[in-house]
């Protein structure tokens, strides 16, 4: 199921950063990051994010651009990186490193013709978090003092197993897939300006009067990251045949539809695999000159690009309120 | 229902207390005193502030809640001279305050209470040292830390008996140490905090030089600062977060 099919089902509301202050939110790491190395990169020349030798540290303008975000809101975020990739996963991975390709491809013909606005589109879609932007963040948030840990493998899954068991308030990320992982509430629009929207699992079933296990067997007669659709099958009419049907696979017997591995991806949403080894301090206490050292002269960032993050997060974190008194 | 008269220089210092925190209000206006309670928008710098019936030449109230623009306030009774009286009454029905300054009158339209950031809880705090001096001993302390720094140090050591008002810049210290002696009273105990001067400095600059001001401290805990004013019938409380420190 695509973000707009998800969308379409998902009990979504306009959160106030008032009505969460004080929060923790388990932030799937690998989308955020991706948000801000889309957006950061998107209309400028990356090479003002790369060192001299060519290494991209975009991601570090990203932290420093992202975090103010949480800090300033009370809201203290743990990052969950991905680990290994799903094995069912590695059709769409392989699927995204062909759209990648083609993008890059294009890339140099829009180069080639001058065309600097495709050209900067494009280049947005190029973007990959490679070794060194992992190794880059993890450093940069130890710095900061920022809490993350590492999934087994989809770290959205973490994150959401995280939120159902109550370890964190909120799942962040921009995907409508941490509904699929049963996280009860997800932020989205973390990454942009203004308030975040509050995507929520229980009014969203309430809504449709289904179980989650039907939302997750609906999702996949759509298609999800995991299978292709079936096609014509849209939300509505998904939701429909669920209900219809009671299940994924009395739909697919009524229709003499097929999904490959659908018991084994049902499984992946109902029970990902996920760890309870971790641990983390949500009491943030950052080493900021070592940061600015770390990100404008260990990797070259320009200070102008991150100085006004940098004071912001000073401001919000090193000043305490007086509600944590009260 | 609110009638009352009260001298500009008294009215000058109670607003001028809380306009260095909001631009915006409530005001109580109890039987037996005026009262305002209010926190900054970033919830670090508070102010708790009354004004007992008895500074006003009269005094005539049941307890209603007024907001008002502060600022607009106090360009209002920046047109008195010192000495002058200033008279209030409320219309209920227009929800308009009537000021008189002499000859002049002004009809200042009211905010509505309920759109002004809620009144803050005060945060209960049990703070091991006390120290008492004068206004201007702590205004010496503020200035010469912001030439340096944009935080200070407030440090009792319990060995000495002695208060500290510190300030580490990039390249310049300040310290000043005010033993027991140069106080007008200490009590020594564990408190050591750090204090974004931006709000020191703006807090410093409400409370009059010549009067006692009580400082309660801990250790990275918020300080307490209290003063009076009006001949002792006014009371200022400000409470501002700490910093934290880095090691």
């Amino acid at each position: 199921m695509g973000n707009a099919d998800l969308r379409s089902l998902a009990a979504l509301s306009e959160c106030p950063f008032a009505d969460i202050e004080g929060n923790v939110v388990a932030v799937d790491a690998h989308n955020w990051l991706y948000r801000y190395l889309t957006t950061t990169v998107k209309w400028t020349n990356d090479s003002i994010y790369t060192t001299d030798d060519g290494t991209e540290v975009a991601n570090l303008v990203g932290i420093v651009q992202g975090l103010p975000k949480f800090f300033e809101h009370d809201l203290t975020p743990v990052f969950v990186f991905d680990g290994g990739v799903t094995e069912l996963k590695d059709d769409e991975v392989e699927r995204r490193r062909e759209n990648r390709k083609e993008a890059e491809e294009r890339l140099e013909q829009a180069k080639e013709d001058g065309d600097t606005v495709e050209a900067a589109r494009l280049s947005a879609r190029t973007v990959r978090l490679t070794e060194t932007i992992h190794e880059t963040s993890r450093e940069l948030l130890d710095l900061m003092d920022v809490p993350y840990i590492d999934a087994p493998a989809e770290g959205e899954a973490q994150a959401a197993y995280m939120t159902r068991i109550g370890d964190a308030d909120y799942v962040g990320s921009e995907d409508y897939d941490t509904l699929l992982f049963g996280a009860p509430r997800t932020l989205r629009g973390l990454t942009s300006k203004g308030h975040p929207e509050l995507m929520e699992l229980q009014p969203t079933l309430d809504n449709h009067d289904i179980s989650y296990e039907q939302l997750v067997d609906a999702a996949m007669l759509c298609g999800t990251d995991f299978n292709e659709g079936i096609n014509g099958i849209g939300p509505k009419t998904a939701i429909k045949l669920i209900k219809e049907h009671g299940d994924l696979f009395a739909v697919l017997e009524a229709r003499g539809d097929h999904i490959e591995f659908a018991d084994r991806i049902r499984e992946l949403f109902f029970d990902p695999p996920v760890t309870d080894d971790y641990e983390y301090d949500t009491d943030i206490n950052p080493d900021l000159s070592a940061a600015r050292e770390y990100v404008t002269e260990e990797w070259e960032v320009d200070e102008s690009e991150v100085e006004r993050g940098f004071e912001r997060i000073e401001s919000s974190v090193v000043q305490t309120g007086l509600d944590r008194w009260s | 229902m609110f009638k009352a008269i009260v001298s500009a220089d008294t009215l000058t210092d109670a607003l001028d207390s809380v306009s260095v925190l909001v631009d915006e209000c409530k005001i109580r206006l109890n039987e037996e005193e005026f009262s305002i309670r209010a926190v900054d928008p970033a919830n670090v710098g508070m102010v708790d502030l009354s004004l007992d019936a008895a500074a006003f030449e009269s005094y005539e109230a049941d307890g209603g809640v007024i907001g008002v623009n502060l600022g607009r306030l106090q360009d209002i009774a920046g047109m008195a001279n010192s000495g002058d009286l200033i008279r209030f009454e409320l219309d209920e029905e227009t929800r308009k305050l009537h000021i008189g300054i002499d000859g002049l009158s002004y009809t200042l339209a009211l905010i509505d209470p309920d759109s002004i950031r809620q009144e803050p809880d005060i945060p209960e705090l049990d703070l091991p040292a006390q120290i008492v001096l004068e206004g201007n001993q702590l205004d010496r302390g503020i200035t010469a830390a912001d030439m340096v720094s944009d935080h200070i140090s407030l440090r009792v050591d319990e060995g000495s008996e002695a208060f500290y008002i510190e300030a580490e810049g990039d390249t310049d210290d300040v310290d000043l140490e005010l033993t027991s002696e140069d106080l007008i009273d200490l009590t020594a105990g564990p408190a050591d905090s750090l204090f974004s001067l931006d709000y020191l400095k703006d807090m410093n600059k409400a409370i009059p030089k010549a009067t006692e001001v009580t400082v309660d401290l801990g250790e990275e805990f918020p300080v307490k600062l209290h003063y009076e004013f009006a001949e002792g019938l006014g009371h200022v409380t400000y409470m501002l977060a700490p910093r934290i420190q880095s090691e």
